[in-house]
């Protein structure tokens, strides 16, 4: 049967020859055009032969001359190849002219002579073996050793591709073929090859051997079919099931049997997958019975069993030779001879008739020597039985007088009250696997060849490899998620060094979890419930959209007003220009209406004309910095200009916040004189201003001490302070004796500057910070509210607050940014082995915090830390001093579809209960009021 | 398995849910580090000298000094490992007749391997791989062939005597020498075993995998923190937090992170003084490291999202931040001989959780923001996990 198949293989070997040649020929190029087609030729010839021979040897009576005509036909086709191959050569190395050196190069040889190659490694193979078969007489057999090396190789070659073959083809090849490599020597060999191949072929052609072997193994596909036995016997004995049937009939109706059929095909199974079988281990196998039993003891129970007997009884009645009661091991290869030549046949798997074989033939094959030695490791590897495996979990329930009275068994959870019983329930497939499943995963345990299990271990098995890759795939997904937010958290300093990953956090794999991942820049966040809470909060604080106007217009009508006042006091001290100034300055503010009216984009507002003095203009562009150089010069306005400081230039307003500030910058020392001047003037050019709407009355103060004036309509208060940028100088000491008493306090002017500063850098650093604006204003009014708060003054506390942003390194959405300040007040910044808060505005390090006391850095930092944990903790809301907004009422699709809810939100804002519309409301307000804040 | 990926974590410990599809997740929640004085530098330049911190120094180098083991702990801990990793290594090599499991592999972690150990407590780990699963039998079974053949090389050597006990983890040897030493044995198996854990039967999924997790502990450490500087201020630490309620809950292993963290983790990757590092470790742990909503520190051993102090709960995240932060404030005005042990306060009262007065100024303790409530964390994210769970469940 085997040295059937083999056979098979053969030809099929053959069939895939002409395939590999022919496929050859397509992958070449043109070049090859000619000796491809006289390979395929040749091929074709060989083929022709070799079925030729087939049929011969089916008739089993080849006569000399028809011998003598495959020799022929051989002989041709190998000098036909052998033209063609040179041709073959020669056109190669025309076409591959890379190959420069072509006969010694290995790789270029193995490729060309690649068709060539498997042909003459299988032929002389056989030369030698057969050589030996014949000599030893066995011809069949070792024939079928031989076979399956040549079926090997054919199929190695047809699978292998064209390029791999170098590879391939020295492994499979015998050394001597190898040696043969030269391109002459190559030719002789592949000749001489043939020639003995077709010689031998047909020496052994007539042989008895022969005969049989093809008997056999052309036959084999139908001969499966148990052909009576030889006696012509009353009995009707089935060799596959072992039966004996009582009549004709029911021999007839056996066969055609399902019981039968099965059979046979376990049969043929068996035969085909000997060698899966061979190392199933100590499986014990009844000959008689062809009954296979998992151990010793089983295998005793089935020797006792009525069955046994019964079919003993048979082979004595037919005479058949009993095999011994000792069980044979499965995948043995001695258990084949047991029985009758021709059921030995039938029987025997394949690998198993080779080895016994060759156990006798000391000249059969390298090869199946290795084999043969592998069959001995295997047969010695196999323990003679099963060892009993979970003593430790079989408790013995004991009775009273202490006697064994049941056993049970904890992993299968089942009892026996047999000794005996427990001893095979330990050794029995069933609770080998519970012991494999709960102790010892590892443990072999013998899986019953029925298809059915099979096909269950493989379903499994592809569920398991499913399962793996859903994992493989979320573990690069959360990978790559992890790298996004890397990505968008970027610029920052790695806040970890990684250690090192496990592999498998490594994978790459966009496009997996790109929708669910943060698609958007950090503005698209979800928002979280802190955010909303200080979103809502923040519309809670911010001022009215009528109180902002009328704060605008009061600091706007002072400006104006002041701007009109120091026109005024300029032509008061240049009465000879007054004529020709002021016709120009009107013009220009006609001419730019809508360039500066008055200090609504929170720089200075510079009273200073273009026509004026440029060296002035230089000056109060500069906003406080320019020189003491501008006193000589002659045109040099008293007041050079007018700035919007603290909350009002910072956008800082809260509602209910009164009081703004502005500084009027004077060219000199601001003087007592001057403000009385301004004080009393202002009101006048304020009237001048009021045009047809206004109704309202202007009051203005005069606060000496401060240095300052104060506009003020009932609601909104305006300071106005005087300051210098003189005031920052030094005086010599003369100056300052002389001066002391009409000049305005030096602190309040250097405060009034510093304010002027602090109001610039918050425009260039704090304001363009996300979130910062806004958690200043929060802060504000935390400082407003909390008595722990309020030692904390305005300026250090934007300090605090745009450092923490700044360092965040990425935009922060509110909630988190109000959370950051927390942390870091939290965390020791304000107390006294903290670091400070540097002021900016200062040329030497100032701290901003000044000297607060211990107690209040204690009890802010005490306090910040309660909020922090209470932010972390949803109580935003208590830190907030609000009422806990309700939860965002997910509209469909819940958390599967988060953006397309926020989308959808924000578009039907109206009809929103809860205070998604709300915080949309506030953010395009916020947006409107702060263009016009900015405008 | 995406821990606490979620706002504020919901401080379950272990992984446990594999029902989770994997890609249903409905957004990230991009967790921020929190604010770190020492990362944050340039935008808080010290603008007034730095105050004399040798003091600080002093008492922590003093206190280190007492925390470390003494020559004797260490070597009879060395010798009772030695002996015991040479018990479990034949039976790795040759199992021989024992045959309650197979072992595939001993490996040392914890303190012992990371050189953390304190004086007093002399306990080495040593994790065991079973090839095969861990039931509570085999356990039983690894312990008394180790006490046997222990004791077999105790008596051959004629120093005292070993005994054996087991529990959840394990099993614990513990020598009763002149001077006393134990290992605890921690039991777990071979990774793909994992899933086939059954409660009943084997020790406990959670036990198992977090043993599997101590070795890639040990390994990461040995790999990233070894400075020595890190080991002084996981001692010092991990005393700390046993002397004071509030902080009890942090397991060695955020110490561990946390103490790496601290040293090394600055713009300068050079380690920082100790002084510098424990006061940047009080007022991380003040700022909310620990805290939910807060990125905390990613654990390196674990898959990708992972942040070590998930294993808390929500009550004791509250407390060790509230701990950590009354900590910070008592050791700003001086406080610090009391914080690290060197002086008991008030007959060994919890300095964290008493109203105390320096130089006039007074430190009072905080009162816990966490509040149980029966609908916990009232907030959309949270809800989101929620019913992610209850979905994919």
């Amino acid at each position: 049967m085997m040295a059937a198949n083999n056979y098979f293989g053969f030809t099929h070997g053959g069939t895939q020859y002409g395939a590999a040649t022919a496929g050859a020929a397509y992958g070449g190029q043109t070049g090859y055009a000619v000796a491809p087609a006289a390979t395929a030729a040749t091929y074709g010839t060989q083929r022709a032969a070799a079925t030729g021979y087939d049929t011969a040897y089916q008739a089993a009576a080849a006569t000399q001359a028809a011998a003598h005509a495959h020799a022929h036909a051989a002989v041709a086709a190998a000098s036909a190849y052998d033209a063609s191959k040179s041709a073959y050569y020669q056109q190669a190395a025309a076409a591959y002219p890379a190959a420069a050196p072509p006969q010694p190069q290995p790789a270029y040889d193995a490729a060309a002579a690649k068709p060539a190659y498997s042909t003459p490694a299988t032929y002389t193979q056989n030369t030698i073996v057969v050589q030996g078969g014949a000599r030893a007489g066995g011809g069949a057999k070792p024939y079928g050793g031989v076979y399956t090396h040549s079926h090997s190789h054919t199929a190695t070659t047809a699978a292998a591709s064209y390029p791999a073959q170098p590879y391939t083809a020295p492994a499979t090849q015998p050394p001597k073929q190898s040696a043969n490599r030269g391109n002459t020597a190559y030719d002789t060999a592949l000749y001489n090859a043939a020639t003995m191949y077709v010689a031998q072929q047909n020496k052994t052609g007539g042989g008895g051997g022969w005969k049989n072997y093809n008997k056999g193994g052309v036959g084999a596909g139908q001969q499966r079919r148990p052909k009576p036995p030889p006696k012509a016997q009353q009995l009707h004995y089935c060799d596959v099931c072992r039966i004996s049937c009582a009549g004709p009939q029911t021999y007839k109706e056996h066969l055609e049997g399902q019981k039968h059929k099965k059979k046979e095909a376990a049969v043929k199974l068996a035969a085909a997958g000997a060698s899966a079988r061979a190392g199933g281990g100590a499986a014990l196998r009844c000959e008689l019975c062809d009954v296979t039993c998992t151990g010793a003891d089983a295998y005793a129970a089935h020797v006792r069993g009525i069955k046994h007997q019964k079919v003993v009884k048979l082979h004595t009645m037919l005479g058949k030779p009993i095999p011994s009661t000792e069980p044979t091991k499965l995948g043995g290869a001695k258990k084949t001879v047991a029985g009758t030549p021709k059921i030995a046949f039938v029987a025997s798997g394949g690998l198993s008739t080779v080895a016994s074989t060759s156990n006798k033939d000391q000249n059969s094959p390298q090869g199946d020597k290795d084999k043969e030695g592998e069959e001995k490791e295997d047969e010695a590897d196999t323990e003679p039985e099963v060892q009993p495996v979970g003593q430790d979990y079989i408790e013995e329930i004991r009775g009273d007088d202490g006697k064994a009275l049941s056993f049970n068994c904890k992993l299968c959870d089942c009892k026996f009250n047999d000794p005996n019983a427990k001893e095979m329930h330990m050794k029995g497939r069933r609770h080998r696997l519970q012991y494999k499943k709960k102790v010892q995963p590892d443990l072999e345990v013998k899986v019953k060849p029925s298809m059915h299990q099979r096909k269950l271990a493989e379903a499994k098995a592809q569920r398991l490899l499913v399962r793996d890759e859903i994992w493989a795939r979320r573990r690069m997904h959360e990978g790559m998620e992890e790298e996004e937010r890397g990505y968008w958290e970027g610029g920052m300093e790695p806040w970890w060094p990684r250690g090192p990953l496990p592999p498998h956090h490594h994978h790459h794999h966009h496009g997996m979890g790109v929708p669910y991942g943060p698609v958007g820049p950090v503005g698209r966040r979800p928002e979280t419930s802190d955010d909303r809470h200080v979103v809502a909060k923040h519309a809670d604080i911010y001022p009215h959209d009528h109180q902002l106007a009328d704060i605008q217009r009061v600091v706007s009508h002072t400006e104006k007003a002041l701007k009109s006042l120091s026109d005024a006091l300029a032509d008061h001290a240049r009465p000879k220009a007054q004529t020709g100034n002021k016709p120009g300055q009107i013009d220009k503010k006609d001419d730019k209406p809508e360039g500066k009216e008055d200090g609504r984009d929170n720089q200075l507002f510079s009273f200073v004309g273009e026509g004026e003095a440029t060296g002035a203009a230089a000056e109060g562009g500069a906003g406080g910095a320019g020189g003491a150089g501008g006193a000589a010069g002659a045109g040099a306005r008293a007041l050079k200009g007018v700035m919007r400081v603290g909350l009002l230039a910072k956008g800082l307003l809260l509602r209910g916040d009164r009081d703004v500030r502005l500084v009027v910058l004077c060219h000199d020392r601001p003087t007592v004189t001057l403000l009385k001047r301004v004080a009393t003037d202002l009101p006048l050019h304020l009237a001048k201003l009021k045009t047809a709407s206004d109704e309202c009355k202007y009051k203005v103060e005069l606060l000496a001490a401060e240095g300052a004036v104060q506009v003020s309509d009932g609601h909104v208060s305006v300071l106005v302070s005087l300051t210098s940028a003189v005031m920052r100088e030094p005086a010599e000491g003369g100056d300052i004796k002389r001066d002391d008493k009409d000049v305005l306090p030096r602190q309040k002017c250097l405060d009034a500057l510093a304010a002027l500063r602090h109001a610039k850098w918050f425009q260039a650093r704090a304001a363009s910070l996300q979130s910062c604006v806004i958690i200043i204003r929060i802060m504000r009014d935390l400082c407003r509210r909390i008595p722990n708060w309020t030692p904390l003054n305005p300026y250090a506390m934007e300090l605090l607050v745009s450092g923490v942003m700044q360092s965040a390194g990425a935009a922060l959405s509110p909630g988190e940014a109000l959370r950051r300040v927390m942390e870091a007040v939290s965390g020791g910044l304000l107390l006294e082995h903290g670091p400070g808060l540097r002021d900016p505005c200062e040329k030497e390090l100032v701290d901003a915090l000044g000297n607060l006391p211990p107690q209040k850095r204690e009890d802010l930092t005490a306090s910040a830390q309660q909020f922090l944990r209470q932010i972390a903790f949803r109580q935003i809301h208590k830190v907030l001093d609000m009422e806990p907004l309700p939860k965002v009422k997910h509209a469909t699709g819940g958390w599967k579809f988060p953006r397309k809810r926020r989308r959808s939100n924000t578009d039907t804002e109206g009809d929103q209960p809860n205070g998604e519309g709300k915080i949309v409301k506030t953010e395009e307000k916020m947006d409107a009021s702060e263009n016009s804040v900015k405008k | 398995m995406v821990r606490g990926a979620g706002r504020g974590g919901r401080g379950m410990p272990g992984r446990g849910g594999m029902g989770r599809p994997p890609f249903n997740r409905p957004r990230v929640l991009m967790l921020r580090p929190p604010f770190d004085l020492i990362l944050a530098e340039p935008a808080f330049p010290r603008c007034k000298p730095a105050p004399d911190d040798s003091a600080l120094t002093q008492a922590l180098l003093k206190r280190h000094a007492e925390l470390c083991p003494t020559p004797a702990e260490q070597s009879a801990v060395l010798s009772l490992v030695t002996k015991l990793q040479t018990v479990l290594d034949n039976l790795v090599v040759a199992p021989g007749d024992f045959a309650a499991c197979q072992l595939e592999e001993v490996r040392q972690v914890g303190s012992y391997k990371k050189g953390t150990m304190m004086a007093g407590k002399n306990v080495a780990d040593i994790v065991v791989i079973m090839k095969t699963l861990p039931t509570k039998e085999a356990v039983e079974g690894l312990s008394n062939k180790v006490n046997e053949e222990l004791n077999k090389l105790m008596r051959a050597e004629g120093v005292g005597l070993v005994s054996c006990g087991s529990h959840e983890r394990g099993f614990t040897v513990t020598s009763t020498g002149p001077a006393s030493a134990a290992v605890r044995v921690l039991v777990t198996t071979l990774h793909q075993n994992l899933r086939k854990l059954e409660p009943e039967v084997h020790l406990d999924y959670k036990v198992i995998s977090s043993h599997l997790a101590a070795i890639r502990h040990s390994r990461w450490f040995e790999e990233n923190a070894h400075h020595s500087s890190i080991k002084v201020l996981i001692r010092l630490l991990r005393d700390m937090c046993a002397r004071h309620t509030g902080l009890e809950p942090l397991t060695p292993w955020m110490i561990d992170l946390l103490a790496h963290h601290c040293i090394m983790n600055n713009p300068a990757r050079q380690a920082l003084p100790i002084n510098v590092a424990f006061r940047r470790a009080l007022s991380l742990v003040a700022g909310g490291l620990f805290l939910p909503g807060c990125a905390g520190l990613p654990d390196p051993c674990e898959a990708a999202h992972a942040r070590a102090h998930t294993a808390l709960d929500l009550a004791a995240q509250d407390a060790a931040a509230a701990t950590a932060q009354t900590l910070l404030r008592v050791v700003a005005r001086g406080g610090h001989r009391y914080v690290l042990g060197l002086q008991a306060f008030e007959g060994g009262k919890d300095i964290s959780t008493e109203i105390t007065v320096w130089d006039g100024v007074v430190v009072s303790p905080l009162a816990p923001a966490y509040q149980e409530t029966p609908e916990p964390m009232d907030t959309d994210d949270k809800d989101d996990d929620g019913v992610q769970d209850g979905v994919a469940a």
